[in-house]
């Protein structure tokens, strides 16, 4: 874990001010406003966030897969390349070379009548000059390294022969073919059971380790997220709401919606008589409350909340910040429990 | 109920268990295993045909559930858990015989539920109910609220009336408005059809209440407020809950006592606190390791240990012990003898040849053993 050592580095990926808008029949629906984050070379970013907070969406918008009838603002910087202003042909060379996607379904994700070998090879050959031949002898290499056992014979067998943890191996394998500098993975382990979950997160974590690249993990998960981020980014309702070192969003957060999600969940290891949970339900992108989405659920929220969308603030810890008009008081009521 | 189950009759009308029948007639009980159970569910096995070829015929079948048993006290909540596919769903239809067990007893009270006749059955759902995974897909699109929450009381000859009263009564007990009766189940958040799920188990008054993953569709902050208004409403009418869900520290928090499954059989049945703190068999263990924990600092402390491959498949279970080519301690017996559900503390029962002692972790096992195990190194 390496990050604000104090010399900063030029960040691989720089999003400032993005903002994603799907047409519909009633206007415009923002499923990501103003979203500003960057992310170091090696460090592990992860993104949670509810369904609907925008975490996916921003990643679609990254790698340029959003449909058609969407709007897009800000600037995306990749290693010096703007990606919003790329053609279609230019995103393609980008795309399984220097950023790689690893998906929630990988039935879905993969071809059903290529071999899983043939699919590896297809993005080996597609980036790089080396021949099929070549190209499938990595494909097995690939296969071998993220541990799917006898990975000669598996290379020539098809998804659906794979069950959900092998295939999920196998994508990893795809998505490392071309030593990508970014890996994104949007709700890896979602599909798994939890014991395929942990070995499938430590075919993760070794990829990321020897390939030195840096990881975008979206997930709805906070203990995965414990387990695997240098940084921490919380989205509610299209919004960063808090944004962090893994330790301080989990040991210091200064915004109401982390606290309050890091309160909802049940622990393994010690029993709540009640769970404290959120009242309501999260807004409607295509009507969102004025000022702060949350406020109509936050059991901190004052009139004041409603009158404008609070900006995210700075704090203390490098690289910590909350979007809270209350980020003050949250911070005078930490240290009163400690 | 179309398929007839291929059930063994000789003792169709005893319910006298006999008096190695199993562990959990012995006797002996636990702190938490109070007074008459309620229900009591003895080898209950369900296999679904795998039929091929031009003529159907029958070539193997799917063990789902094989020779499980355990019972049900009053006022608790016995979670079940384990991997997709292990069988936990199947084990709650087939205790409402959703699903027509294979063969085994299911009783309630002193009726044996296995051998009520469709007008009976019938009249045993009022007192047992199941609320539903999906709660998109358990709600039917073209019925407004109070006809999907009144339809338990119509059938079961409640008055218009009443029943109109009830219903509203009732989406006021689950946190939702009397005149949402009037709406239709696309006008409501995930969260708020489980609410109605909900509202429609309990229209009944029942006994027991089987939930199948009645959280797990949902998003954590709606979560927490549905396991909340469970954990009320059990309170208030006396409910006995079976409570299946793949989620450990969901399960642990609503459970009095947990049962394991695996592939189909229980590992392990006791109380949450000894379950979480002295798990003995190793399958137990290897799971809770896995459960990634909301904590950043034990994360990083935890030795996590990886089990190899993948649950094999319920048509052709390995011999002996189900867990034994997944084991990090099996022994040679292990791959040969399968192991009877037995009680080694009382209230705690383990299927296990050599189960782990109280304090005994799985890493130690194996270095005694001599054995390697995969530990996450992150």
């Amino acid at each position: 874990m390496t990050y604000s050592n104090g010399s900063t580095p030029p960040p691989l990926l720089a999003v400032d001010d993005l903002s994603v808008g799907f047409h519909n029949r009633e206007g415009v629906v923002r499923a990501v406003s103003n979203v500003s984050f960057e992310i170091n070379p090696g460090e592990v970013l992860a993104v949670v966030g509810e369904s609907g907070s925008g975490k996916s969406v921003t990643a679609l918008a990254l790698m340029q897969l959003h449909p058609r009838n969407t709007e897009i603002t800000g600037d995306v910087i990749f290693d010096g390349m703007d990606l919003l202003s790329m053609e279609d042909e230019e995103m393609r060379s980008i795309r399984g070379r220097d950023i790689a996607m690893i998906f929630q379904d990988p039935m879905t994700a993969m071809n059903p009548v290529f071999s899983v070998g043939d699919q590896i090879v297809e993005s080996i050959v597609l980036h790089s000059d080396i021949n099929k031949k070549e190209a499938w002898n990595k494909a097995v290499d690939l296969l071998a390294s993220v541990g799917v056992p006898e990975p000669k014979r598996r290379a020539s067998q098809y998804p659906h022969e794979y069950s959900g943890g092998m295939r999920q191996r196998a994508m990893i394998a795809m998505a490392i073919a071309n030593d990508p500098k970014l890996l994104i993975a949007d709700e890896p382990t979602t599909a798994l059971d939890v014991t395929v979950q942990a070995q499938v997160m430590e075919v993760l974590y070794e990829v990321q380790e020897q390939t030195g690249s840096a990881m975008m993990l979206i997930t709805h998960d906070l203990g995965l997220v414990a387990g695997a981020a240098d940084r921490v980014q919380v989205m509610y309702a299209s919004r960063l709401m808090e944004t962090g070192g893994v330790d301080d969003v989990f040991y210091r957060s200064r915004n109401p919606y982390t606290r309050a999600l890091l309160d909802s969940i049940p622990d393994l290891e010690t029993v709540k008589e009640t769970l404290n949970s959120i009242p309501g339900n999260p807004p409607s992108l295509a009507h969102p409350p004025p000022g702060c989405a949350f406020a109509p659920r936050c059991s901190m929220a004052i009139p004041d909340c409603a009158e404008g969308v609070p900006d995210l603030v700075a704090l203390d810890e490098p690289g910590h910040a909350s979007r809270c008009i209350r980020t003050a008081d949250i911070e005078v009521a930490v240290e009163a429990t400690v | 109920m179309t398929d007839t189950p291929d059930r063994d009759d000789t003792d169709r009308n005893s319910i006298d268990l006999g008096a190695d029948a199993s562990p959990f007639d012995s006797g002996a009980v636990s702190t938490l295993e109070v007074g008459e159970p309620l229900l009591r569910v003895r080898n209950l096995v369900k296999e679904f045909p795998i039929r091929a070829g031009v003529f159907r015929r029958q070539v193997g079948s799917v063990k789902a559930v094989s020779d499980v048993s355990f019972n049900l006290f009053p006022d608790e909540t016995l979670g079940v858990v384990g991997e997709s596919g292990c069988g936990k769903s199947t084990l709650g239809r087939s205790l409402l015989r959703l699903i027509e067990p294979t063969s085994g007893t299911v009783t309630f009270g002193d009726e044996d539920v296995t051998l009520a006749g469709r007008r009976r059955l019938q009249q045993l759902r009022s007192d047992l109910q199941m609320v539903f995974q999906d709660p998109y897909a358990s709600l039917n699109p073209r019925l407004p609220i109070r006809d999907i929450v009144g339809e338990p009381m119509r059938i079961h000859g409640v008055s218009r009336k009443e029943a109109k009263e009830r219903v509203g009564d009732l989406l006021n007990r689950v946190g939702l408005l009397a005149e949402h009766g009037n709406r239709y189940p696309h006008e409501f958040s995930g969260g708020q059809r489980q609410r109605i799920g909900i509202a429609r188990s309990l229209a009944l008054r029942p006994k027991v209440i089987v939930l199948d993953e009645p959280v797990s569709a949902l998003d954590v902050s709606i979560q927490a407020q549905v396991l909340n208004l469970l954990d009320e409403l059990q309170d208030e009418f006396d409910l006995s809950y079976i409570f299946i869900a793949h989620d450990l520290s969901v399960v642990r928090h609503t459970s009095d006592r947990i049962a394991v499954m695996y592939l189909g059989r229980l590992a392990e049945v006791t109380d949450r606190t000894t379950l979480y703190d002295e798990p003995a068999h190793p399958y137990t263990q290897s799971l809770l390791s896995a459960v990634p924990v909301a904590d950043p600092k034990r994360e990083r402390e935890r030795k996590r240990i990886i089990l190899q491959g993948d649950v094999p498949s319920p048509a052709n279970p390995p011999k002996g012990c189900r867990f034994h080519p997944r084991c990090p301690v099996a022994k040679d017996k292990c791959s040969v003898e399968t192991p009877e559900l037995t009680e080694i503390t009382p209230g705690h029962y383990v299927s296990c040849h050599y189960p782990l002692i109280a304090g005994e972790t799985l890493l130690d096992r194996t270095r005694t053993l001599g054995r390697n195990v995969d530990i996450a190194h992150h």
